[in-house]
């Protein structure tokens, strides 16, 4: 155990060294950078995706994927725009659109978790589907000119200097991060991720919890959608498109396994902090924007790679013990 | 003369389980080399190694009299070793040409279709079999569909062929075929190293015979000096090992009454009443439905016709959460795969299936008074472990059936299934579980074993449930059995007198 621990903590021990040092460089680089508002910023710039990541942190350790969520984010906010232009108050808007999105969650969770597809090839179809849904109700438009609250939710701070993405955000996070460090549902989630059969033989209800995780999902992904069209004040067809795979990214990041059964939110948190301190960073000494893509890229694969090669040389060294007492074995003969 | 592939002195070990200790083997060219054993006495280790999936942890092998190192399938081919099971692996959506010249990788950039249809029809033609080479190998039966591997391996020059049961889920016409299609190979001067559990079969198609038990090879011979009852004797052993003694005791009540249960295909007409402080044994092959009737009753696999009587009222189980609330409790036979999420400490292993007693009043998981249990678990059954935070992972085969045993235990079950308890732990881990299961019976427990080590269903049950091919051979009393009649019931021979 002591080893298995350290091995996670060493990943995330990694990532608090690399924020560490981009925050370092950042403050070097512009001492304007450690003031609060900017800290406020970064958030505000991509808050819609870092709030989708926690749930996705949850689905990712199940062993499961949602790629569906940057379109049932641009599917709420069509909806909801739709219906403000057809004259619905905005308030139902709200409630359906985010309706709507338990229920794109449920129709992905129903194939996953009773039929039993593979959540990938699932979510890729409502990736696609989803976002044809959001297409279909804008066409080529543009809706805004929604009432001055609703766009105040997403541009102007509710508590102290922070946005409601942002209280949305730490609520959600420090929420996740008892139920899945906690209770017993996020131990459920847990092992399901690393041992499906071994879960359903211990009595877990595996259909039910994977179906929660992808309602969840859809429903968190909706609401992220509605905060990306109150910051804009406006929504198109294509609102939030291509998004799923930075959140991914930041899930993976984190140190969350791919294949399920392992990670933190708090690995995820750090890597959020990295990611946005990063890309702000190298902006400040002037990295371009594909630059940054590529250095995250690289971290990426460093986070696949380093727990691996961990476990490799591990076995690679019991095999060597294994090996030589039995030789020393054979010697004695 | 020599032989073409010699075994010389493998061990392999898997945490904690000896699968090979020191053994040797040769294969002669045109013999048909018959390995026996029960279930886990290291025949697939040493086909695995064989061919490439396992490497030996020390020893060596001999093709030619040269040593060789197969590291993988690729290589073994590459040495002439092919190896064909009893589920055949053809590609379904080519055809039986393509599937026989698969694994060529030689035959140029560009398919020459006359040519392959042709040399396919020649190895065909070779080993007396008429198939069409350009129908595609989904329509085939399994039988065909082995001769196409069979080609197959011939076209590849292979100079030894393992056949892993493979007429296991065959006729009896289709056996004969496959046994002249055999003799055939033989004749050609293919090293054959065969397969099965049907002792008739054996004693007809094999020249020589090598007799495997725990990972150990016992004998080696012409196969004219075997006899069934030898070979029985062989592979179970003859002593009863260092079995404690078990303590007899008054059944109780009737706690669980199965009457016709069947599930399609799989098993059926299934009889029998346990009760409470009473060891049932299940023995039986491999595949015999004995885990099947298991999963039945703990609600994985449900039956489709039967009555189940659980402490007297008949019950309908449909899932594993059902049945541990009845009190039914499953260890796995596959620890890996159903009895522990490896990754996780011992502690969150044991209150997996009740975690749900483990919450507090705001909802969340009570960390001390789930330490508690396992620590009580991990004294009472000597886990020995670092401490409940090690790892299911880290333990031995017999640290985590002591793991698994725990969990279900604390559900408070009032009947017990053991599938394999014993399988892959060692010697001192083996007698402190029977230990254990001894116990459990004399508080009063109900105890389903299923077994494929027979001296543990005799030392341990009290009567003993034979299964061969989904139906129930007959129950058999401790006091008036023997291994050999388990065995025969179970290998489906007349009673030897």
């Amino acid at each position: 155990m002591q080893r298995a621990i350290n091995g996670l903590k060493r990943w995330e021990t990694l990532l608090f060294i690399i924020f560490i040092g981009t925050v370092l460089n950042n403050v070097a680089q512009s001492p304007a950078y450690l003031n609060p508002n900017n800290f406020i910023n970064l958030f505000q710039l991509s808050i819609e995706k870092i709030i989708v990541a926690i749930t996705m942190t949850f689905i990712i350790i199940n062993g499961e994927i949602d790629l569906s969520v940057a379109s049932i984010m641009g599917m709420a906010a069509c909806i909801m725009a739709r219906l403000y232009d057809v004259g619905v108050p905005l308030e139902t808007g709200i409630v359906i659109a985010l309706a709507s999105g338990a229920l794109a969650g449920a129709f992905n969770g129903f194939w996953v978790a009773v039929v039993g597809l593979p959540s990938l090839a699932v979510t890729l179809a409502g990736l696609v589907g989803y976002r044809g849904i959001a297409r279909i109700m804008l066409e080529d438009r543009s809706i805004g000119g929604f009432p001055g609250w609703f766009n105040a939710f997403g541009q102007q701070p509710v508590l102290g200097s922070l946005t409601l993405g942002i209280v949305v955000f730490i609520i959600l996070f420090l929420v996740g991060a008892i139920i899945l460090h906690r209770s017993a549902f996020g131990r459920y989630v847990y092992a399901i991720g690393s041992n499906k059969e071994a879960a359903i033989y211990a009595g877990v209800r595996v259909q039910r919890v994977k179906m929660t995780l992808f309602i969840a999902s859809g429903m968190v992904a909706a609401l992220a959608g509605l905060l990306i069209a109150a910051r804009f004040g406006a929504v198109r067809g294509n609102t939030a498109d291509g998004f799923e795979l930075d959140i991914v990214t930041m899930v993976l990041l984190g140190g969350v396994s791919i294949f399920g059964g392992s990670g933190t939110l708090v690995g995820v948190g750090l890597a959020i902090l990295i990611i946005l301190n990063l890309r702000n960073g190298m902006s400040l000494i002037n990295i371009t924007g594909n630059t940054q893509t590529l250095v995250i890229g690289v971290l990426l694969i460093l986070s696949v790679l380093i727990p691996n090669w961990g476990r490799a040389v591990q076995t690679w060294i019991m095999r060597q013990r294994l090996r030589s007492a039995e030789l020393a074995k054979g010697g004695e003969r | 003369m020599e032989p073409v592939l010699a075994i010389r002195r493998v061990s392999k070990r898997f945490d904690g389980t000896q699968a090979l200790d020191d053994v040797s083997l040769e294969l002669y060219p045109g013999e048909v080399h018959t390995l026996l054993g029960e279930n886990g006495a290291g025949k697939s280790t040493l086909i695995k190694i064989m061919t490439g999936i396992h490497q030996p942890d020390t020893g060596e092998l001999l093709l030619d009299d040269k040593p060789i190192s197969i590291a993988n399938s690729a290589q073994a081919q590459h040495y002439g070793i092919a190896a064909i099971y009893q589920e055949p692996m053809v590609f379904p959506d080519l055809n039986v040409a393509e599937n026989i010249f698969i694994s060529h990788q030689n035959r140029g950039a560009i398919m020459r279709w006359g040519n392959l249809y042709r040399d396919a029809d020649a190895i065909l033609k070779r080993l007396g079999v008429t198939l069409d080479v350009r129908s595609p190998a989904r329509g085939l039966t399994l039988a065909a569909q082995q001769t196409v591997e069979i080609a197959k391996a011939l076209s590849l020059k292979t100079r030894v062929l393992i056949m892993d049961e493979p007429t296991a889920s065959l006729s009896a016409h289709e056996v004969a075929q496959l046994f002249k299609l055999t003799r055939n190979l033989r004749d050609q001067g293919v090293a054959i190293l065969f397969i099965s559990h049907r002792l008739e079969e054996v004693f007809e198609i094999s020249d020589r015979i090598t007799i495997f038990r725990d990972g150990k090879r016992i004998s080696t011979g012409l196969a004219h000096e075997y006899t069934i009852e030898r070979a029985i004797r062989d592979m179970v052993g003859r002593e009863m090992e260092s079995f404690f003694h078990k303590t007899l005791s008054q059944p109780g009540d009737v706690v669980l009454s199965v009457r016709g249960l069947a599930r399609q295909g799989v098993f059926e007409g299934v009889n029998f009443d346990l009760r409470a402080g009473e060891v049932l044994g299940f023995a039986g092959l491999v595949g015999s439905g004995r885990t099947d009737v298991a999963l039945a009753l703990f609600g994985i696999a449900p039956p489709d016709a039967g009555e189940i009587y659980f402490q007297g009222k008949r019950v309908n189980i449909t899932s594993p959460e059902m049945a541990t609330q009845l009190g039914i409790a499953y260890v796995p036979e596959d620890r890996r795969q159903h009895g522990l999420v490896m990754p996780f400490p011992i502690v969150s292993n044991i209150s997996l299936p009740t975690l749900r007693r483990y919450i507090n009043r705001i909802g969340l998981i009570d960390f001390d008074r789930e330490r508690r249990t396992a620590n009580e678990f991990r004294n009472r059954l000597k886990i020995r472990s670092e401490s409940i935070a090690t790892p299911a992972g880290k333990l031995s085969g017999g640290n985590q059936q002591k793991v698994v045993l725990s969990k279900w235990l604390n559900t408070r079950p009032k009947l017990l299934i053991l599938d394999e308890p014993t399988r892959g732990i060692d010697v001192g881990a083996k007698s402190e579980v029977h230990a254990m299961i001894n116990d459990l019976a004399q508080q009063g427990l109900a105890i389903l074993m299923i077994s494929s080590d027979l001296p543990e269903v005799l030392g341990m049950s009290d009567r003993i449930l034979v299964m061969r091919e989904g139906r129930q051979m007959g129950i058999f009393s401790r006091a008036e059995t023997t291994q050999e009649v388990i065995m025969t019931a179970a290998m489906g021979q007349e009673a030897a007198s």
